[in-house]
């Protein structure tokens, strides 16, 4: 991105999660086609009050698109202008993850997309981070298992990057580095999980979602906070691990009428469950992990989604920072110190655009 | 079977793989004999869709009740319902489950719970609110399943019908199986929202989708819903995204779909391809057990047909004949 381009912010809205069987086995919710929507209208217009003038979408079919347009129609219509320029990816739409991942690849392709804000779950943020490159994302909660965006009012996170990408805050200082975790099946290339990786005993995929705890045989996280929901509040509940520290955390498991100690930790939503474990080790950057465990399958953020067998060797290998992310917070406290959404009194009757506006002569 | 890491062990499998191969050998036949003018009326084919059906059914006995679509027959077998009867039916003969007054949109077998195929759509989601509403007086623990496409799901019934459902808190579970057609219309240009699970979030109800082409995922959801309704959880909805090979109709030359869209199907999203490499890779079937079972199945198909085609055809006397019940 060159400097006399004005910086876009790309949103990759996925319209298919929160679908799985957590619902059922789980009190799982369904974030509804039309409050994913209003998230996206409300991004926008926190990315137009910081000076942001397009921004670009991923298509899809799912509805979002429909309800975000007509909301911008009806703020045009009644003179508001609150939004900036919205335009879509020129890609098809195939309903599927395919489509994230297409859409997070053109817009590190285009060369001029400051950050991306993505709309999802711990699923679809994995599908965005394995394409974007060093774009930075910033992350809402809309999907069942949510251990990896933040909870957060989805204007707050807009506004934050909108100052970041309009470079009201140093690069530094906006942008935050994490870890991921590589999983590779007899040297293939890489799967990737921004959470957790577990091993289970199962040999299918089936409805993904992981909730039989007597399954669980291994379980390797990039970070383990207490308060997270799904498998990492495993080690988070053992041996916390911050997003921001080096290193992660590898755990063996078994059936908890077996194991040495069982922890009761929330796996799902609603789904606090007792989980058998057998030991726990720090799970150092760069160190290659072989399971113990000869066959099963690969639940990657918390849903399995390959599986192996006997005769084929299954790598796992933590990354220090490999993808960024938006440091909300960080900016924010920025903004607030430097006073950067402050409004003066101007002898207007139209409202005075923020500091940042004015600085980025929007 | 020490090593089975499946939620079925090798007889279920094997039992699965029967009813699957058994709905699809009955499709393509019947592409192949509805062409030479021997059937009436018309026949939609269920092929494509198999894992939908015998994932879900697999977890039902014949206490529970299904309502079906115009598209039943695979519905019909894995119910457990006679391939015998339901050729003889298809044919209009005597021998069929309905004296072959029905054809095949109006297939029924109570014995199994088999409700009746049904040629009106979103017909089935009332009915199975009665069979639902009937298992919770009765207290069995039986549950109704109803089946409809996403063309159906945008009918008043379904909905009047999960808002019914969920009131009563019935055992009923509503089966979407979107194959991405309502006939020729697609569901992105006919469907507001295209999560049927909004739908049934609009009701209260949970809702789940699954790829309909792995049998697993439907096998795995399903039971969990169907426990759930059963131990008086209440309604549920489940969408499987899948695919249908033939067209809406026998005869449809199928101008909606891209080109190549069947080939592509068939090719890599064939249910019973994923589901056979799947347990023959695991080493708890093997290659040969599946072949067995193909032979058995075409044999048996094979044995329908001609049966079929020799069993004489209703007369005048069988008008008003099993017409109306008495009570």
């Amino acid at each position: 991105m060159t400097s006399s381009t004005p910086p876009k912010v790309g949103i990759i809205a996925n319209p298919i999660s929160a679908r799985d069987i957590r619902r059922v086995v789980a009190s799982a919710n369904s974030v509804q086609v039309a409050d994913r929507a209003n998230i996206v209208l409300r991004a926008l217009a926190a990315l137009a009050a910081c000076g942001i003038e397009e921004v670009v979408m991923m298509p899809e079919r799912g509805g979002i698109a429909t309800h975000v347009l007509r909301g911008m129609e009806r703020s045009n219509a009644q003179g508001e202008a609150r939004f900036p320029r919205l335009t879509h990816l020129a890609m098809p739409v195939t309903g599927t993850v395919d489509d994230t991942r297409r859409a997070a690849r053109m817009m590190r392709e285009a060369g001029d997309i400051a950050a991306i804000i993505v709309l999802g779950g711990d699923g679809t943020h994995r599908a965005v981070v394995a394409e974007c490159g060093q774009v930075p994302i910033a992350g809402i909660s809309t999907g069942t298992n949510n251990a990896f965006p933040e909870h957060r009012e989805p204007t707050i996170t807009g506004l934050a990057t909108g100052l970041a990408a309009m470079g009201q805050v140093p690069a530094a200082l906006a942008f935050a580095a994490n870890k991921l975790i590589e999983v590779r099946i007899d040297g293939g290339p890489p799967d990737i999980a921004l959470v957790d990786v577990a091993l289970v005993t199962d040999r299918f995929v089936g409805a993904r979602a992981l909730w039989r705890a007597e399954t669980f045989r291994e379980l390797y996280v990039a970070f383990a906070d207490p308060e997270v929901i799904g498998m990492a509040a495993i080690a988070g509940l053992i041996e916390p691990v911050t997003r921001r520290e080096p290193g992660g955390l590898a755990l063996t498991l078994a059936p908890a009428a077996t194991a040495p100690m069982v922890v009761h930790a929330p796996i799902a939503p609603g789904l606090v469950t007792p989980v058998g474990v057998e030991s726990w080790r720090r799970m150092p950057s760069g160190t290659v992990f072989s399971p113990d465990i000869a066959a099963g399958s690969v639940a990657l953020d918390g849903e399995r989604e390959l599986f192996f067998d006997g005769h084929q060797e299954v790598t796992i290998t933590l990354q220090d920072a490999a993808f960024r992310t938006v440091d909300v917070a960080a900016v924010m406290a920025f903004a607030a110190r430097e006073k950067l959404l402050l409004r003066h009194a101007a002898p207007t009757t139209h409202p005075a655009p923020p500091r940042a506006a004015l600085l980025a002569g929007a | 079977m020490t090593n089975n890491p499946f939620p079925l062990s090798r007889d279920e499998l094997l039992t699965a793989y029967r009813t699957m191969r058994t709905i699809r050998d009955f499709e393509e036949r019947l592409h192949v004999e509805f062409a030479k003018g021997d059937i009436p009326g018309f026949v939609h084919l269920y092929a494509g869709e198999e894992a939908c059906a015998t994932g879900i059914m697999m977890h039902l006995t014949d206490i529970d009740r299904i309502a079906s679509t115009h598209r039943g027959h695979g519905h019909c077998i894995a119910k457990g319902v006679d391939v015998h009867e339901m050729m003889g039916e298809i044919y209009g003969k005597v021998t069929g489950c309905c004296r072959g007054k029905g054809g095949s949109m109006h297939i029924a077998d109570l014995s199994k719970g088999m409700m009746g195929a049904n040629g009106i759509l979103g017909a089935g989601a009332p009915l199975i609110c009665g069979a639902g509403l009937a298992a919770k007086f009765r207290g069995d623990g039986g549950v109704g399943l109803t089946f409809f496409g996403d063309g159906a799901a945008n009918q008043g019934t379904v909905l009047e019908s999960m808002n019914l459902a969920a009131i009563w808190n019935l055992p009923v579970i509503f089966v979407v199986e979107n194959n991405g057609y309502a006939e020729s219309t697609s569901v992105e240009y006919a469907t507001a929202v295209d999560s049927y699970v909004d739908r049934a979030a609009g009701f209260g109800l949970p809702g789940v989708t699954v790829d309909g082409t792995d049998f697993f995922a439907v096998y795995e959801a399903a039971g969990e819903i169907i426990k759930r309704a059963r131990e008086g959880g209440g309604p549920a909805l489940l969408e499987c995204k899948t695919v249908r090979f033939f067209g809406h109709f026998e005869g449809d030359a199928q101008t909606y779909k891209a080109k190549g869209e069947n080939d592509h199907n068939r090719a890599h999203r064939d249910c019973l391809k994923l589901f056979g490499a799947r347990v023959t890779a695991a080493g708890v079937v093997s290659e040969a057990d599946l072949a067995l079972i193909d032979r058995e199945v075409a044999a048996l198909i094979d044995d329908a047909v001609e049966t079929a085609k020799g069993a004489p055809l209703p007369g005048a006397r069988d008008l008003t004949t099993d017409v109306y019940v008495a009570y």
